[in-house]
């Protein structure tokens, strides 16, 4: 199990003693759909308490997908908005099942 | 070289039932009413931050040997290739500089000498090899995206 695994099942086992609030998300990417059943082989999920960091969900769905390569722009979408990565999930007052976009720009020539 | 455009259109239309995804997620609009074995292309449209359309079309003779020819194009499609179709920020020969157009090599006219057709598959510099057209589109949305105008 990875530390984000740990992670997100201790969250969750906070939300029921009162932790904060939970919201899943659904992210396409140009490799695909990350969602709780896509892509079946995925190791993690796309399920955080609503304090998580916009960079968080970059990085876990760039691991889903294997986009290891750092000499790119990747950037998370709500509609035309660019959520920014330090900012929380919350403070974007996203709703439960949302779908965002993974841009992802090559590098430069 | 070429390829036969039977395996060319089975491929460009499988890559494109996934690239779809990408592009109704990211509120790109592809029109696919021209692809056929003999002329597999189509067009997407992409906005830039301020909602300024650009309209690309994606020729793929020959693909996935070689990349696709990528060119700016009127909204009508009656012009293609100047500079005041292309979004600011790109290339001014005018042209998108990634190994993913067949345009950017200097065999087709382009900058690129230093590359060769049958590698367009590898990546620029450290960045993620934009190998398929939900990459090619995902790669320009972005550039698109952020630029502030038009080139001219």
């Amino acid at each position: 199990m990875k530390q984000h695994e740990v992670t997100d099942a201790a969250n969750d086992q906070q939300h029921d003693k009162g932790g904060p609030p939970h919201i899943t998300l659904n992210v396409q990417t140009p490799r695909g759909l990350w969602s709780l059943k896509e892509p079946p082989d995925a190791k993690l999920r796309p399920r955080y308490p609503i304090s998580t960091k916009v960079a968080q969900v970059i990085a876990d769905a760039r691991s889903v997908f294997g986009f290891v390569e750092e000499d790119s722009k990747y950037t998370l979408l709500c509609g035309k908005e660019v959520l920014e990565p330090q900012r929380t999930l919350a403070s974007y007052h996203l709703q439960d099942g949302v779908l965002l976009v993974l841009s992802v720009q090559g590098g430069n020539a | 070289m070429s390829i036969a455009p039977g395996v060319t259109i089975e491929v460009v239309q499988r890559e494109l039932a996934v690239a779809a995804d990408f592009a109704a997620a990211a509120g790109l609009l592809v029109d696919v009413g021209q692809v056929s074995s003999q002329k597999p292309s189509f067009t997407v449209t992409f906005q830039n931050g301020k909602g300024d359309c650009f309209h690309v079309e994606f020729d793929c003779q020959d693909y996935p040997l070689y990349p696709p020819t990528i060119e700016f194009v009127s909204g009508d499609r009656s012009e293609r290739g100047t500079a005041r179709l292309y979004p600011s920020g790109l290339h001014p020969m005018p042209c998108v500089c990634m190994r993913y157009n067949r345009k950017a090599y200097q065999e087709r006219g382009g900058p690129h000498g230093d590359w060769r057709l049958v590698d367009w598959r590898l990546p620029t510099a450290q960045g993620v090899a934009i190998d398929t057209l939900a990459m090619m589109f995902s790669d320009l949305e972005s550039k698109i995206r952020q630029s502030t105008g038009r080139m001219a």
